[in-house]
């Protein structure tokens, strides 16, 4: 029981500030791509712990307790993630409902403020739901393809057969752009678009923005992971850490470089990539 | 145990950058015009990455150890005020890599 909650502990600490270190590297590359010196790399982690020793205020306008809940909410369902996960190896599906329950928190999180960026994020998080579909169709072509859906599992197959991402190669670039989705400054970052400020993190302050950010941090972390093990197997720490440099840096290349799309134009994009994707990936399973 | 260590090369880096960056903002006063390279940052460059990438080399002390040594010195250089370490990075990598294709691949 204590070196599973070690493990535990081990993995979630490794997940924060990886995932931090990696957000910092992404700031960095898209600020190098547009001939700026950039922030440091642990600028995010930095920001991160400063959270946490600022003062905390909460607007009058916002719904109590749940503006609080929702914080801790988040936090529980990434390192809930962090468990199935690289912890226990469980299944593909309770990670998929986490990022599910992910976009509910987003949801609450803007509506719970009572600001009207909140709102507006709120309102793009119900709408960008829509653009969820290749997550669900991710999940069923890979069980189409392996006939499971529990993660070590998935990894063995992947042993005996070689990386998903050959043969499944439309359901990673789904996958893909799902993840990139959640990267700051992406096209498809319509729920924390600058246009609404910070969208649904507006009005949270000092440590109930930590945590916001810590979740983030987690949640950046095994998005990643989980695409580097479904996809490509299991690798060693060493193997992870260069795939997930080198996915933050293609992502920082495409946010660098594209402007943050209109929410109709991101989630009509997120679907088309859907169908393609979908549509393909059966054509080459049967 | 692979994880723990890990964890230890990940906090090296955390560490090593925030000394970095703190160290660096007493040393230089200016932003990065003057495009200098700074001879002691290029020497833990060095040292950082050749240790970092040549462990093998150090045969009496542990790998780990010298790896999150290695580690903590190359976080220190990259994480210098913004544009500072930036080229003395570059050298210190471009030396390790050197080294690297000598012990594995020429010798």
């Amino acid at each position: 029981m204590n070196l599973l909650m070690a493990n535990i502990l081990l993995n979630v600490v490794l997940a924060f500030l990886v995932g931090s270190i990696l957000f910092g590297l992404e700031r960095k590359i898209m600020a190098r791509i547009q001939m700026r010196p950039g922030p440091p790399i642990i600028q995010y982690l930095l920001h991160t712990l400063k959270f946490f020793i600022k003062e905390s205020a909460f607007p009058k306008t916002a719904a109590m307790p749940f503006y609080i809940a929702i914080t801790a909410m988040l936090s529980f369902i990434w390192v809930a993630a962090v468990i199935v996960g690289p912890v226990m190896g469980g299944s593909l599906l309770l990670i998929f409902a986490i990022y599910a329950l992910h976009k509910i928190v987003e949801h609450n999180a803007g509506s719970s403020s009572g600001s009207p960026y909140g709102k507006l994020s709120c309102v793009r998080a119900v709408f960008s739901a829509a653009a969820e579909l290749p997550l669900f169709a991710v999940l069923i072509i890979i069980y189409l393809k392996t006939g499971t859906m529990n993660i070590g599992s998935i990894i063995s197959y992947q042993s005996i057969h070689g990386p998903l991402i050959y043969s499944l190669p439309l359901a990673a670039a789904m996958f893909f752009v799902l993840i990139l989705s959640k990267a700051h400054y992406s096209p498809f970052a319509i729920t924390k678009g600058k246009d609404i400020i910070s969208g649904y993190e507006t009005e949270h302050f000092g440590l109930l923005r930590g945590y916001l950010m810590i979740s983030e941090s987690i949640a950046w972390y095994m998005l990643l992971w989980v695409f580097l093990t479904v996809f490509i197997g299991a690798l060693s720490p060493v193997g992870y850490l260069i795939g997930m440099v080198a996915l933050t840096a293609v992502m920082a290349f495409i946010s660098a470089t594209t402007p943050l799309l209109n929410p109709n134009h991101s989630i009509m994009m997120q679907t088309t990539f859907a169908f393609v994707g979908i549509v393909g990936s059966i054509l080459m399973i049967m | 145990m692979s994880q723990t260590l890990y964890l230890l090369y990940v906090l090296s880096f955390v560490i090593g950058s925030i000394a970095g960056l703190v160290l660096s903002y007493k040393k230089y006063k200016a932003p990065f015009v003057t495009r200098n390279v700074d001879v002691l940052a290029l020497v833990l460059a060095v040292l950082g990455w050749v240790l970092a990438l040549n462990s093998p080399l150090f045969g009496m002390v542990p790998s780990y150890i010298s790896i999150t040594v290695g580690i903590f010195l190359i976080a220190m250089v990259l994480g210098m005020r913004p544009g500072y370490g930036r080229y003395e990075t570059i050298t210190g990598f471009a030396v390790a890599a050197v080294l690297w294709i000598l012990r594995t691949v020429i010798l």
